[in-house]
């Protein structure tokens, strides 16, 4: 049962935002989490599910204990854009293409 | 270097002559008007004048004088500080006419409108519209309180913004925030929220149809999931600038996610100096 995951009953009220001090939990748990995937050569959490789940399985579930589901799943998509996004910068100053 | 030096030989010699010839003069008949003496001396002295403007005292001064001709250390400093003030006050009015052709751009017949009228509610549970931020600039920023992280980090830049503007220019900012979110964020959800960043952002909350309207007003870009049940968690995809408006409600510029709030707030300032008609500052 996390801090604001969505797997409580649906709140007839308005649900609360997480303040400042929550979403630098969430942050925290969230670098931790990645941190892990790095050092174990995992991209994509969201594809490798399993191997990621062996790996960092303590991490993640902190990860999405500290998180609201909804940020779990988009820091995890925007970590596999940025790496895709490295991966191609990095392709380019291979090739020696100017910077613009 | 060698025909003043030669020049100025002559000189000293002629005001030696021209001073002993007055004096001997002087000595020799009393008969002679002194204003008469003093002609011919101004003569004299006029004669060499052409030359250099005024004989020297010592010869080392005449010596120092010469080696720097016309070039004193004082002339190099006013050459110095003219250019220098042409060359800043040039770069200050290109800045200036740059910044008012952007103003223009969305002021007038023709010109892409960005902003309008709406009717919210604020953090109170107040209307709040348009003509409320009449007065004052204002700085408007579209965002939602459940953003995993761009919002936060932009209004804690818009924190810095806010600052820094009082600071320097006095209470003339309004800071306004509407929420793309108006099932979750309530006029409380975004009060408590929003105190965390700064007690002066005004949170505006509405009707979703209402929400909408603005959005588009702004040009802002916004989409929820469909099929949204209460109590569900999701996130509002949104476009991200700050939109500077002047006290006439017109649209200024857009400030992005690139400027540091620094840069933000150095922007914002000087279309706050530019400003030339009335501006509230309670």
């Amino acid at each position: 049962m996390g801090l604001f995951s969505s797997d409580k009953p649906a709140e007839p009220s308005t649900p609360q935002p997480p303040n400042r001090s929550q979403r630098a939990l969430c942050w925290e748990a969230r670098d931790l989490y990645f941190g892990c995937l790095d050092k174990n050569n995992i991209i994509d959490p969201l594809k490798n599910e399993e191997e990621a789940l062996k790996a960092c399985g303590k991490e993640s579930k902190r990860y999405e204990k500290d998180c609201a589901a909804s940020w779990v799943k988009y820091f995890k998509q925007r970590r596999v854009m940025e790496k895709k996004k490295e991966e191609m910068i990095n392709d380019l100053k291979k090739e020696n293409a100017e910077k613009l | 270097m060698s025909v003043p030096r030669t020049a100025l030989r002559t000189g000293i010699q002629l005001g030696l002559r021209t001073t002993l010839g007055a004096q001997s003069a002087k000595l020799s008949s009393h008969a002679i008007p002194r204003a008469s003496i003093a002609r011919q001396t101004l003569q004299a002295r006029k004669a060499f004048h052409t030359t250099a403007p005024r004989p020297y005292k010592t010869i080392q001064e005449a010596k120092a004088k010469s080696k720097t001709g016309p070039f004193s250390w004082k002339a190099g400093l006013l050459f110095v500080l003219a250019g220098g003030g042409l060359i800043a006050y040039f770069r200050y009015e290109k800045q200036r006419l740059e910044r008012q052709r952007i103003r223009d751009m969305s002021k007038g017949i023709g010109k892409p409108k960005v902003g309008g009228s709406f009717n919210l509610i604020d953090q109170d549970g107040k209307p709040f519209t348009e003509k409320d931020l009449l007065g004052k600039f204002s700085l408007v920023y579209f965002g939602f309180t459940h953003c995993p992280d761009i919002c936060p980090e932009e209004l804690d830049k818009m924190a810095e913004m806010i600052d820094m503007v009082k600071k320097d220019v006095g209470n003339v900012l309004l800071p306004v925030f509407i929420t793309c979110d108006p099932a979750r964020d309530t006029p409380d959800v975004n009060k408590q929220y929003l105190k965390e960043f700064h007690p002066d952002i005004i949170g505006l909350t509405g009707e979703y149809d209402e929400i909408k309207r603005t959005c588009k007003a702004y040009r802002v870009y916004f989409s929820t999931p469909p099929h949204v049940k209460p109590g569900q968690d999701y996130l509002v995809d949104h476009s991200i600038y700050f939109y500077l408006m002047d006290p006439e409600g017109d649209f200024v510029e857009a400030i992005g996610r690139n400027f540091t709030p620094k840069q933000a707030a150095d922007l914002i300032e000087s279309h706050i100096k530019d400003w030339t008609k009335p501006l509230r500052k309670d």
